[in-house]
């Protein structure tokens, strides 16, 4: 089995909440070494050279994604993305509760990588918990001299401020998590220009996730080529997949880049006793769903986009043949309709509907148009507003319409029915 | 809505003191951003004050812009936002079952109707007594351990409906693990202000056997009862102290707590 403890390494095991247990592990020392050793582009370079692509969804190169901040000399934010709350992912609030010093050290070096002294940490405000731990962490990082003035004794200063968000899957967007921060609605921006060059408070500013700063540590630790050479070469790495749904022993799951659904599967203990998987979704609730005849594809970037879908924030949802696709397809449209922020009308007007539609079909009043017409409203509605979320509603909603259209064909009333009653 | 003088009193003293112990907490939360950035100060300031009365009360939003030099509109507008800031009074418990992908493939369904049928309350809704608050909530981020819900953000896993029997008794009984919240003031039958209905057939958008559109009442006369029944004046004055600092601002440099 392929489950590697890198990210995860020393969780429940180990209290790693404490700052002495995170150092007798090698905690620290990279960011010692970088402060003492290490000019900030060398590590942007470690970062590219390592191909470490952006863990929270969208898989962008996270050496690239700093190397298009301008060198002007102006102030700029780094700023971690603890916003988690696609559907079916919770690999960042397991790092944040178990180890949010390594997630800390991580925010550390990303910031002086791109020259910040000032990184954010937005920490999603359902995670109540999380927030006092990191907090905890950071008094103690900052106690130890790690966090401040003169760290290490350097002319380099650093401050971290932790924000809380308060309920809103679309600050997690990075142009909205932006806005969040400056106290404002969280309503996504539009793009260009994008955060490197206006970010936070119109200043030069990356947004990263927690894994990917988290992972920071590591390719330090063991050399850009370390990272490069494991899984595919345009996937490399390693990453935290969260497993849910009809599996036996669901949770995070760190593996090689690469490594079959099927073994995924596996690793987390198979389907539940005389079930099959008829499905599966692989990148959180945006992506659209894979079949049982998939199960063989290696689990990267490059081929989920290529079968029609995406690796996302790593977040797998297993189905078997017990799954009611109808009121799955409901859970997914009404979260996206419910987390909409209203600004562009396809997302919001056609959100509401589909969920509406889908509501009707599901207490018997649909009739056998509706099923084309959830097609068409969430087709219609994509690539056509602001950010994302309203282009993540069609994927799921189509591919088990398409897949499953018995399901959905069986909730109709049929048109002899309506006579009838009429 | 008229407010009985005492009443007013009692507020008045109330909420006086919760400023005042909020107070220094919101010049510390400005001081960690850079000068002259002080509105992202503003939702850290707004959970304070939840976090101290339960609730983001009026008066709470008119201190608020009042420290930040902002406009009323300007904090209402950012609080109405986000689901998290309860601009009316909720129960002691707020009760928020996981009603997303993983949760619903492994029976929150189930979770959700006993909620619903034990509290004899709907989606949004707090019961009589003003003990719960419930709301069917998103995806919680512990799908390994479906169905899950918070209580209070607190997290409660592996949910049954015995385990949601078990749960209710112990609030009634005062033993439950997770604290109860403040209550400054007596909730209404809902909480969310001109936002979501009960998502409940007939009700509007929904299809209902004598509404099979689901277009229900569009002529906006409930929500001008809504908005009438559920009004809170703002009933103490907000001290009147700026908490921003002045001065240019300095961006992107190092600041720390020995700066101020």
């Amino acid at each position: 089995m392929p489950v590697v403890n890198v990210l995860t390494d020393g969780i429940g095991e180990v209290n790693l909440r404490d700052i002495d247990v995170y150092r007798n592990r090698g905690g620290y020392a990279q960011w010692q070494r970088a402060l003492t050793e290490l000019q900030p582009e060398n590590i942007a370079q470690m970062t590219s050279d390592s191909g470490l692509r952006g863990r929270g969804g969208a898989g962008f190169p996270t050496g690239r994604k700093w190397s298009f901040l301008p060198k002007n000399g102006r102030p700029r934010y780094l700023v971690c993305n603890c916003d988690e709350a696609e559907p079916g992912t919770f690999k960042d609030h397991m790092l944040l509760l178990e180890t949010p010093h390594q997630v800390l050290e991580g925010i550390l070096l990303g910031a002086y990588a791109i020259g910040s002294h000032h990184a954010f940490m937005y920490i999603r405000g359902e995670f109540e918990q999380g927030y006092r731990v990191f907090m905890e962490a950071l008094a103690q990082a900052r106690a130890a001299g790690f966090v401040g003035q003169n760290v290490f004794g350097t002319d380099y200063g650093i401050e971290v401020t932790v924000h809380r968000g308060a309920g809103a899957y679309i600050c997690g967007e990075e142009t909205a998590l932006l806005n969040s921060l400056e106290g404002k609605r969280g309503e996504p921006r539009l793009k260009p220009p994008f955060p490197a060059v206006k970010g936070l408070y119109g200043e030069p500013t990356v947004v990263n996730n927690v894994e990917t700063l988290a992972t920071l540590p590591h390719i330090l630790k063991n050399g850009p080529q370390w990272f490069a050479s494991v899984g595919p070469p345009r996937s490399p790495g390693f990453k935290i997949v969260s497993v849910s749904g009809h599996v036996r022993r669901p949770g995070n799951y760190e593996v090689p880049l690469g490594t079959p659904l099927r073994e995924l599967l596996e690793i987390a203990g198979g389907p539940r006793e005389g079930r099959t998987i008829v499905a599966v979704q692989p990148g959180g609730g945006s992506s659209a769903c894979l079949f049982a005849e998939d199960l063989d594809l290696p689990y990267d970037f490059d081929t989920m986009a290529q079968h029609g879908t995406m690796l996302g924030s790593g977040a797998i949802v297993f189905f078997d043949e017990t799954t009611n696709f109808v009121e799955a397809a409901l859970a997914l449209v009404r979260f996206f309709a419910h987390e909409s922020c209203g600004q562009c009308t396809p997302c919001r007007e056609g959100g509401h509907w589909l969920e509406v539609t889908l509501n009707r079909i599901l207490s018997g009043g649909g009739l056998d148009s509706d099923i084309d017409l959830l097609l068409s409203v969430s087709h219609q509605l994509t690539g056509i507003n602001l950010c994302p979320l309203g282009d993540s509603i069609e994927p799921f909603l189509a591919s088990v319409v398409r897949r499953f259209e018995p399901q959905f064909r069986g909730y109709v009333r049929r048109p002899e029915s309506i006579l009838v009653s009429a | 809505m008229s407010v009985a003088p005492e009443q007013t009193a009692s507020a008045e003293r109330d909420f006086a003191t919760t400023a005042h112990a909020v107070e220094s907490e919101a010049r510390r939360l400005i001081a960690s951003y850079p000068r002259g950035h002080a509105r992202s100060a503003m939702l850290p300031i707004l959970h304070a004050f939840q976090n101290a009365e339960g609730w983001v009360s009026p008066e709470a939003m008119a201190q608020t812009a009042a420290w930040l030099d902002e406009p009323l509109s300007v904090v209402e507008s950012t609080a109405s936002f986000y689901t998290l800031f309860h601009r009316r009074p909720v129960g002691r418990y707020m009760l928020q079952p996981c009603r997303n992908l993983s949760c619903i493939i492994n029976g929150a369904g189930d979770i959700m109707a006993r909620f619903r049928e034990r509290l004899g309350v709907q989606h949004l809704e707090t019961t009589p007594d003003g003990l719960f608050s419930y709301e069917e909530a998103e995806c919680l981020a512990a799908c390994d351990r479906a169905p899950c819900m918070q209580v209070n953000l607190q997290f409660v896993y592996d949910l049954t409906p015995e385990k949601v029997d078990a749960m209710l008794e112990a609030m009634h009984a005062g033993t439950f693990a997770v604290p109860p919240l403040p209550q400054t003031a007596s909730p209404g039958r809902d909480w969310h202000v001109a936002q979501e209905g009960a998502k409940a057939p007939g009700a509007r958008g929904v299809p209902s056997p004598n509404d099979p559109g689901g277009l229900g009442d569009k002529s906006g006369v409930e929500m001008i009862e809504r908005l009438t029944r559920d009004a809170y004046p703002v009933r103490v004055r907000p001290t009147k102290e700026r908490l921003v600092v002045d001065g240019p601002a300095r961006l992107g440099s190092p600041i720390g707590p020995s700066e101020h």
